[in-house]
């Protein structure tokens, strides 16, 4: 394919870009170097981050070394408390029921008594209705 | 004996075990008494007792009775007649005037009382006193099931319930200091208080 001179200097000769031209382009470069800063951004952190880890083993050791001792201290003193907790309860559910049964023991005692009395009673009136003199069983009632 | 005869055998003597079981705790469950008819008078009365004993509270009493460990005669008596108890039931009622409770009263306890298998062993009547005494027993077998005492006098009315095998004589002769604190005559002036059912 050959190319004349005169095609050649058509191809290359100056044209308008239009109006705008300059904010168009400024406003492209503008939005690539965002895009372009906006990932390696986060991956510095994540970076830091862990170079701190890896920089620093004891201390991070000493954290977790930390933070497991308090969960545990916690934990410990939370069962201590939970275990405190039901003993009282279970101490005072036992002192209801000593009183409980205490006070069952009294009307226990009391209800025999009542009963002894009453039989008693029964006995000796039917005891005295049967003596025949009527004087002496007015007397003893 | 084939193998069909045997377990044929074997329900049998179940069933019939079964039966005898819930015929005897049956017998001791209508020694019972139905007493809440009387509770009504209760608004009338000057003093009344109303205990109600029976289940996990009586086992309570017993063991606590049972653990005192006493070389007392009457603490001894009264391990020996509680140790069988199933149940402690008293209404006792005291008024200050005559004729508070009808007869209609008495008969209700009475007609729970008519069954053949209740024996009235002691009688008291004073018709010009306006007083009846009774004693009922409960038999089963050789056996006292229940005892029921009835005191009807013109200013008293109480039922003494008692279920389980009573030992009579030794309720009879109990000393008369068991109570904690309080001594009852044979006409006890009773304070005012109800059973741990009504508390």
């Amino acid at each position: 394919m050959h190319f004349s001179e005169d095609d050649l200097r058509e191809a290359l000769k100056r044209k308008d870009p239009g109006e705008g031209f300059t904010q168009r382009t400024m406003a492209r470069v503008n939005q690539a170097g965002t895009e372009g800063t906006k990932q390696p951004a986060t991956k510095k952190a994540n970076g830091k981050f862990l170079a701190w880890w890896m920089l620093r083993p004891a201390w991070a050791m000493a954290v977790v070394a930390v933070l497991l001792l308090a969960f545990g201290i916690g934990g410990y003193q939370y069962s201590e408390y939970r275990h405190a907790e039901e003993m009282r309860m279970a101490r005072v559910k036992q002192q209801q029921l000593q009183q409980e049964a205490e006070r069952a023991r009294d009307q226990a005692i009391m209800a025999l008594e009542i009963a002894r009395a009453k039989m008693n009673h029964v006995l000796r009136h039917a005891q005295l209705q049967a003596e025949p003199n009527d004087k002496i069983r007015r007397e003893r009632l | 004996m084939n193998l069909a005869t045997r377990k044929l055998t074997q329900f049998l003597i179940t069933a019939v075990l079964c039966f005898s079981a819930a015929r005897s705790f049956g017998q001791d469950t209508n020694a019972r008494l139905q007493l809440a008819n009387l509770d009504k008078l209760t608004e009338k009365a000057a003093h009344f007792t109303d205990v109600t004993l029976d289940g996990s509270l009586l086992q309570f009493a017993v063991n606590l009775i049972e653990k005192v460990d006493a070389e007392d005669r009457d603490v001894d008596q009264l391990k020996s007649i509680v140790k069988n108890l199933k149940g402690i039931y008293i209404k006792s009622f005291e008024f200050d005037e005559a004729s508070q409770y009808s007869k209609g009263d008495i008969d209700a306890i009475r007609s729970q009382l008519t069954s053949p298998r209740w024996s009235k062993i002691v009688q008291s009547v004073e018709k010009r006193r306006n007083e009846y005494n009774e004693i009922y027993v409960l038999k089963n077998g050789d056996r006292v099931a229940g005892v029921v005492i009835l005191v009807a006098e013109a200013r008293e009315l109480t039922v003494v319930n008692l279920v389980g095998d009573v030992p009579m004589d030794k309720v009879a002769s109990l000393e008369r200091h068991l109570a904690p604190g309080e001594k009852h005559s044979d006409k006890p002036k009773q304070k005012k208080e109800s059973g741990h059912d009504q508390e």
